[in-house]
Parts: structure tokens; C-alpha cells; sequence
């Protein structure tokens, strides 16, 4: 479906070197957007902008001055931005006991901190501008917690609540702020999940496929067709609404 | 050429749904108390009776094809406290609602199932999330909607059948109160305007066209009703 107002935008979208960041950006700019391709390793953003004919700027969310400084280089080139998409994060894990307080903090900068702060940077532009679109991806482990995924499951459960404290901020003036929850999804982010687990990829794919009622996990470019969405017209009358793309999977499925 | 049945198509959230999704190239039947126009099949039923809406579903099927979308869009919509609230003004809002929705999804996620396709969303509605005072009937009505959505939801997923359901807010349609327009409930609402019948439509159409993997989900697009 062709979706209204996305075309000519900039859009900067967080962590687009590899899987939902990439589906992302490549929707965006399928729909006419001007992508703005983010990730800490410079290498997978260029080669984002280049898949999307759009512009790298790698810098690490975690640090607001090195982030400030890119966007504003890249505002210069481009416009101001007038979408953003909070994508990044950055997971481990381990048991609850096992987490070490410098690794909370990693987990927490980066998904937590990292999201305010751009939203900060960015959402007062796009309200002065009476226009913009602030998608943040969440986790459904955000919703509804996972073992050995507490600081990942917290950080993602505190996303939630400020995607919902921001969209009261901002939506008056046009800036619609949401969440995307999304369920299991095949990216390079499952590495984690199979390591965890002492499996290949391709197994923890099919274990999980197997808990979700739609038998499978998501597809990145089904994650990214709720992004784009969530930045269209007709979006604006999504206030802080967390959305669940997750084949079912928020019950637990035993017939 | 896709088609989509959409019950309350004469009107309100049904006709905006209905003029975007005819806009996008899809055939469009609807049932409805009223006539409706622009739309390909006009059919008028009662959502209530599940015989009725049974035999309108076969004959969109006979004049227009196969159907590929359902949205039950049928509602109405009264205030009235939980004390003062007569038992057929409650039933009345039970069946329109909860029986209109079953009986329509009922019919055509049957014919659905031989084709193992299809997609249908239910309306619920942000008062069914959180309730509100004088609206506990209507609430109910649409809580109820949105506790079968999810449990059809679980049941079609294994038919390769989608279902999701839409929970709007207060939204421009011939349904809304006139307290629901005066300044101090616009006021209360983080947009401080009401929903527009397009914006819902928008979502309706995104969840039976776009390739996505919600099963049994909420959306409310509400204006910052609900929260």
C-alpha cells in the first residue's frame, strides 16, 4: 500500500546498518523518503546509504555531542529532519544475577539515554515546524519481560514510557510519537538469542517460530511496513500508542 | 478484482473505509440498515440477524466474487448512566455490536477458511480500553469486540486468515455526541481535535493491504484519548 506524506521527507533512522534498521530505511526511501542511514560502525551505515541513495552518518547514540554534531552536518546538507526512527539497541545476555552494573549502564545508554536524547534533539524542530514522525522500536520483551533479557527488557519497558510521555509533549503540534513492539524477528540480532541458547541461528529461528501463533517469527520488512505506516498523514492520530507486530505471540499458545 | 465487505458501510468510519479502500482498486459491498452509495453493493441488513446477514454474505460472493476483507463497522453509539440504563437499551447495545460483529465475521471467516486467505478487522474503540462514565454499556459492547477479535485472531492464524481490530477514539461521524464536540472535551484530548474518519479508514486499509505481522492486536488511533 502506497502510504501518504512520506515522500520527499528526511528521515534519520538509528542503527540502519543490518536488519530491521536496513528493512526500514529501504522502506522509507521506497515511499520517497530522504534516508538518513545511522549506525555505530561507519562501514554498514555507508552501505545502508548507498542501498537507499541516501546519506551515512555513523556516530554512537549513546554520546548526544558526537550525535548532535552529525545531525546537524547532515541537516545542513539535507533539511532539518522531519522523521525519525529510534531503531538502535544494543543486547545481551545473561541471568539477572550474572549482569554486571557496567553492562546495565551500556544497555541502558544506549536504548534508553540514547533514544531521549534524540528525540530531545530532534522532536522541538519538527514541532516548530508543525510536522513530524518519531517512530521508536521497542521490544514485546518491553511489554511483557523475558528471562535473562532483564536490562534489555528494561530499557525497552522504559522506551515505552517515553514514547507515551513524549507523544503528550508533542502531538498538539503535529510531531505523532509512537512505539513499535515488535515480536521476534529474524535479524542478525537472534545471534545473541542462539549464542544464549548454544544454537545456530537457523535453530533458534525454528524454536521460536514454534511458541508464536503465526508459526514463525516476523520478517524485518513487516516490522518496517508498521514503521513506515506510523509515519504517514493518517498517522497523527496515534498518540503514544505501542504497537504489536508480533504473530500472536503476547499469550502464551498451547493448543 | 479484491473485495471487501464492510458492515455500517453506509456511513460514519464504514464509508470513509469503504471510499479508501475503493479508491485503492478494491470492490466494495455493504450492509447496512441504509442505502449506501459509492460502493458497488448495496445491501440493507440488519447486523442482528445472523440468517439475514448470512444470506447478504452469499450473495456478495454470487455478484461480486469471493470475499477477501471483512470490516464490521456497524455501531451506535448513547450516554447513558449504569443506574438509569434499561435492560433493552442494553441488550440493544450487546447485539448490534457484539452479535453484529460474530454474526458477520461468523459468515465469511467460514468461506474464508476453504481459501485459507483473507484478512478482517473488527472496530472496537478506546472506551472499551478504558471505559468512561455514562458509557459503561458501550464500553462493554466494545471490550466485548475486543476480547472475540483476539480470540478469533487465534483461531484463523492457523487458517492463514489475519484479524485485528481498530479501537478509535472520538472520531468526526454522524455518531458522535455533541458533548464530544463542545470546547472542553476537545480541550481533554492531546491533539485537541477529534479523529478524522480518514485516519481510521487509513489504518483499516493498512492492516488488510500492507504486509505486516499483527495477529489479534489493538490498534487505537485516538487522538491522545487514551494514552
Amino acid at each position: 500500500m502506497r502510504l501518504d506524506g512520506i515522500a520527499g521527507r528526511v528521515a534519520l533512522v538509528t542503527g540502519s546498518g543490518q536488519g530491521m534498521g536496513r528493512a526500514i530505511a529501504e522502506r522509507l526511501a521506497a515511499e520517497g523518503a530522504k534516508v538518513v542511514a545511522n549506525d555505530i560502525d561507519p562501514s554498514t551505515a555507508a552501505a545502508t546509504a548507498d542501498l537507499v541513495g541516501g546519506v551515512a552518518a555513523p556516530f554512537d547514540v549513546s554520546d548526544p555531542d558526537t550525535a548532535g554534531a552529525a545531525i546537524a552536518e547532515v541537516e545542513v546538507a539535507l533539511g532539518p529532519v522531519d522523521v525519525l526512527v529510534a531503531n538502535h539497541a544494543y543486547m545481551t545476555m545473561a541471568p539477572f544475577l550474572e549482569e554486571s552494573p557496567e553492562n546495565w549502564w551500556r544497555i541502558l545508554d544506549v536504548n534508553l539515554f540514547g533514544t531521549g536524547m534524540l528525540i530531545e534533539r530532534c522532536a522541538p524542530a519538527m514541532a516548530e515546524r508543525g510536522w513530524g514522525r518519531v517512530v521508536v522500536i521497542a521490544s514485546e520483551w518491553g511489554v511483557i519481560g523475558w528471562p535473562n533479557a532483564t536490562a534489555y527488557a528494561a530499557s525497552k519497558g522504559g522506551l515505552i514510557s517515553l514514547v507515551k510521555s513524549a507523544a503528550r509533549a508533542f502531538g498538539e503540534a503535529g510531531v505523532a510519537i509512537n512505539a513499535i513492539a515488535p515480536g521476534i524477528t529474524d535479524t542478525p540480532q537472534l545471534d545473541v538469542d542462539a549464542l544464549d541458547a548454544g544454537v545456530s541461528h537457523e535453530e533458534i529461528v525454528r524454536r521460536y517460530g514454534e511458541d508464536i501463533p503465526l508459526g514463525r517469527v516476523g520478517r524485518a520488512d513487516e516490522i518496517a511496513a508498521v514503521a513506515a505506516f506510523l509515519c504517514s498523514t493518517q498517522a497523527e492520530a496515534f498518540v503514544g500508542q505501542v504497537v504489536q507486530p508480533n504473530g500472536g505471540s503476547t499469550r502464551t499458545w498451547g493448543i | 478484482m479484491a473485495v471487501a465487505v464492510i458492515t455500517g458501510g453506509a456511513s460514519g468510519l464504514g464509508a470513509a473505509t469503504g471510499a479508501r479502500l475503493r479508491a485503492a482498486g478494491l470492490e466494495i459491498a455493504s450492509l447496512d440498515l441504509h442505502e449506501a452509495t459509492d460502493v458497488d453493493l448495496s445491501l440493507s441488513v440488519d447486523v442482528r440477524e445472523a440468517d439475514a446477514v448470512d444470506a447478504a454474505v452469499d450473495r456478495v460472493e454470487r455478484e461480486l466474487g469471493p470475499i477477501d476483507h471483512l470490516l464490521t463497522a456497524a455501531g451506535v453509539y448513547e450516554l447513558s448512566p449504569i443506574g438509569g440504563t434499561p435492560a433493552d437499551v442494553w441488550r440493544r447495545m450487546l447485539a448490534i455490536h457484539v452479535d453484529g460483529t460474530a454474526n458477520a465475521c461468523r459468515s465469511v471467516y467460514r468461506r474464508m477458511i476453504e481459501r485459507r486467505a483473507g484478512s478482517i478487522v473488527t472496530i472496537g474503540s478506546e472506551l472499551g480500553l478504558c471505559g468512561d462514565a455514562e458509557a459503561a454499556h458501550y464500553a462493554a459492547a466494545k471490550g466485548a469486540i475486543h476480547g472475540f477479535t483476539k480470540s478469533l485472531a487465534m483461531e484463523a492464524v492457523r487458517h492463514g486468515i489475519r484479524v485485528n481490530c481498530v479501537a478509535p477514539g472520538p472520531a468526526d461521524t454522524p455518531l458522535l455526541k455533541p458533548e464530544m464536540r463542545a470546547p472542553e472535551y476537545i480541550d481533554s484530548l492531546v491533539l485537541k481535535r477529534i479523529v478524522k474518519p480518514d485516519e481510521v479508514a487509513a489504518t483499516v486499509a493498512f492492516l488488510m493491504l500492507d504486509e505486516h505481522n499483527f495477529v489479534g492486536q489493538v490498534l487505537s488511533p485516538n487522538a491522545g484519548a487514551v494514552v
